[in-house]
């Protein structure tokens, strides 16, 4: 650990903030610098479509207290854009003039809301959110009543539909698949989930395809099925574009999913640089090419790796995917990655009121992809059979008197015998 | 205050969790390792009861976001939470399991 001496990291979100804590975390005391171009010290994105629309006094969820960086010696750069890296020379061009050397960089660089040309970003009455700022500015425009058209039926387009519609607007919500979260949901929990939209009094649309936009108050849309609606306000929410400028300009070797190629250690195509986050690709255990995983759990535990590999110690074992999202009053948490071929069983009841569910798509009886509405503490209980492959017997499984501990507990010993 | 009877030995088993209330106040009882500890039961980081959450190695997981909490001390000891949780002061009686809400 003594060759290094400075350790920069580029992009203050969630990797970046995590990484920086646990670089400290492994007794780390060298130089460390911290560089984002947003102007907020590093907060958390999840609560941007949710609590960040609605509450009263939004209050920004801080990754870390704000005196955390002066007392971790943490020097920590806002609204400080980086210009460039330079591999040869070992440094990052700040936006302020300023040129950091590193011994080790990390590239925590995530992205930008992917565009939809016929509605710029900037325009009046077009939302996207991605930032704080951008939070904050949906917030002030979201009045009571008014139309709003969500482009994008993904989690954060269902989220921030769910939170305007909460607030009392009218909301549609435009989706091109033919059923909601088409490849993170099997077809029955899609339908339950598109009925409980439906329920929450949103016009949601699937299948369904934009012929033209003219902006304007309002924003008028024609749909290629001949219908059109009117929207004050359009929330843009059609995918993130990773932020690689900086390492492709560098010629760091990018995926084809647009992500910086990393290995298991989050190493890029140079010894010295590291990338995590939203912007990394690294493959991943069971699936045949790298991945770009956009989640709250990604950033932190590729992080977590990149820190310890940044100080030559070998990272802890790949965790199983998990990803939550909140809508419609309930808390839909995945663990796993869906692919083809499982076979769905299910737990639980969907009910009118506070639906309790739990799915898990099994590959020879062994869960490989679980999603829990409303039962995440369920879910948890099972992860040890995703990541020791471990099979269940269906039929117990669905068989809700049966407790899910005495059934994992049987897995467990099955295997062991 | 008092001490209060909340619950008996035989309701729980080890790494199990339950909801109890005492006056206004939602607790979560847990017993780790053939102890019997208590906290306030709605996390820190967002509205959800620990006692529906996951129990190991004498930490809590949170049912929503998998914020942890160290039973015996109240610390938060992951993302997303960053403030610890209230804990209080339990004991047991014969089979009686009793918390302190105050002194």
């Amino acid at each position: 650990m003594n060759d290094i001496q400075s350790i920069v990291i580029v992009g203050a979100g969630q990797a970046g903030a995590m990484a920086a804590a646990a670089l400290r975390g492994l007794g780390y005391g060298g130089r460390l610098t911290l560089v984002g171009d947003e102007a907020h010290p590093p907060y958390e994105r999840p609560p941007l479509s949710k609590q960040a629309l609605q509450a009263e006094t939004p209050q920004p969820a801080a990754v870390h207290p704000a005196s955390y960086y002066a007392e971790q010696g943490i020097e920590l750069l806002t609204g400080t854009p980086a210009r460039e890296l330079d591999l040869a020379e070992r440094t990052v061009q700040l936006g302020d003039g300023r040129r950091l050397r590193y011994d080790r960089c990390l590239l925590a660089t995530g992205g930008r809301a992917r565009e939809l040309p016929a509605l710029p970003r900037g325009m009046p009455g077009v939302h996207y959110v991605r930032t704080l700022d951008d939070a904050l500015a949906l917030r002030g425009a979201l009045a009571r009543d008014a139309r709003v058209a969500v482009i994008g039926g993904g989690f954060l387009g269902l989220e921030i539909a769910s939170t305007a519609r909460d607030l009392g607007a009218a909301v549609s919500v435009l989706e091109t698949a033919p059923r909601v979260l088409e490849r993170a949901l099997p077809q029955p929990l899609s339908d339950w989930l598109a009925a409980r939209v439906r329920q929450a009094g949103i016009d949601l649309r699937l299948g369904c395809r934009v012929r033209e936009i003219s902006p304007g108050t309002p924003h008028a849309i024609a749909l290629q099925d001949g219908t059109a609606l009117q929207a004050e306000l359009a929330v843009v929410a059609i995918g993130l574009t990773p932020h690689v400028a900086l390492a492709q300009a560098a010629g760091l070797a990018i995926d084809g999913n647009g992500g910086i190629r990393v290995d298991a250690h989050a190493r890029t195509s140079d010894p010295y640089v590291y990338a995590a986050g939203d912007c990394a690709s690294q493959p991943r255990d069971g699936l045949d090419g790298p991945m770009r995983f956009e989640s709250w759990q990604n950033a932190n535990e590729q992080a977590r790796t990149a820190a310890a590999a940044m100080l030559g110690q070998a990272p802890g074992a790949q965790p199983v995917p998990w990803f939550w999202t909140d809508q419609y009053g309930c808390n839909i948490q995945m663990l796993g990655l869906p692919r083809p071929g499982l076979h769905y069983v299910c737990r639980g009841q969907s009910g009118d009121g506070q639906p309790k569910l739990l799915w898990l798509g099994l590959h020879d009886g062994v869960p490989r992809h679980g999603i829990a509405v409303n039962a995440g503490g369920d879910l948890r209980q099972l992860r040890v059979l995703f990541e020791r492959g471990l099979a269940l017997d269906p039929d117990r499984f669905s068989d809700e008197t049966q407790p899910l501990k005495a059934l994992v507990k049987a897995c467990q010993a099955a295997a062991a015998s | 205050m008092t001490w209060t009877k909340i619950a008996t030995t035989g309701q729980l088993e080890d790494d199990e969790t339950m909801p109890v209330t005492v006056g206004q106040t939602q607790l979560a009882l847990y017993r780790s390792e053939g102890e019997y500890f208590a906290s306030d039961n709605v996390c820190t980081h967002a509205y959800a009861l620990l006692s529906d959450g996951y129990l190991e190695d004498g930490c809590i997981e949170c049912p929503l976001h998998q914020a942890r909490f160290d039973i015996r001390t109240g610390k938060a000891m992951c993302a997303p939470a960053t403030q610890d949780i209230r804990i209080y002061p339990v004991k047991v009686e014969g089979e009686d399991i009793l918390v302190k809400l105050q002194d």
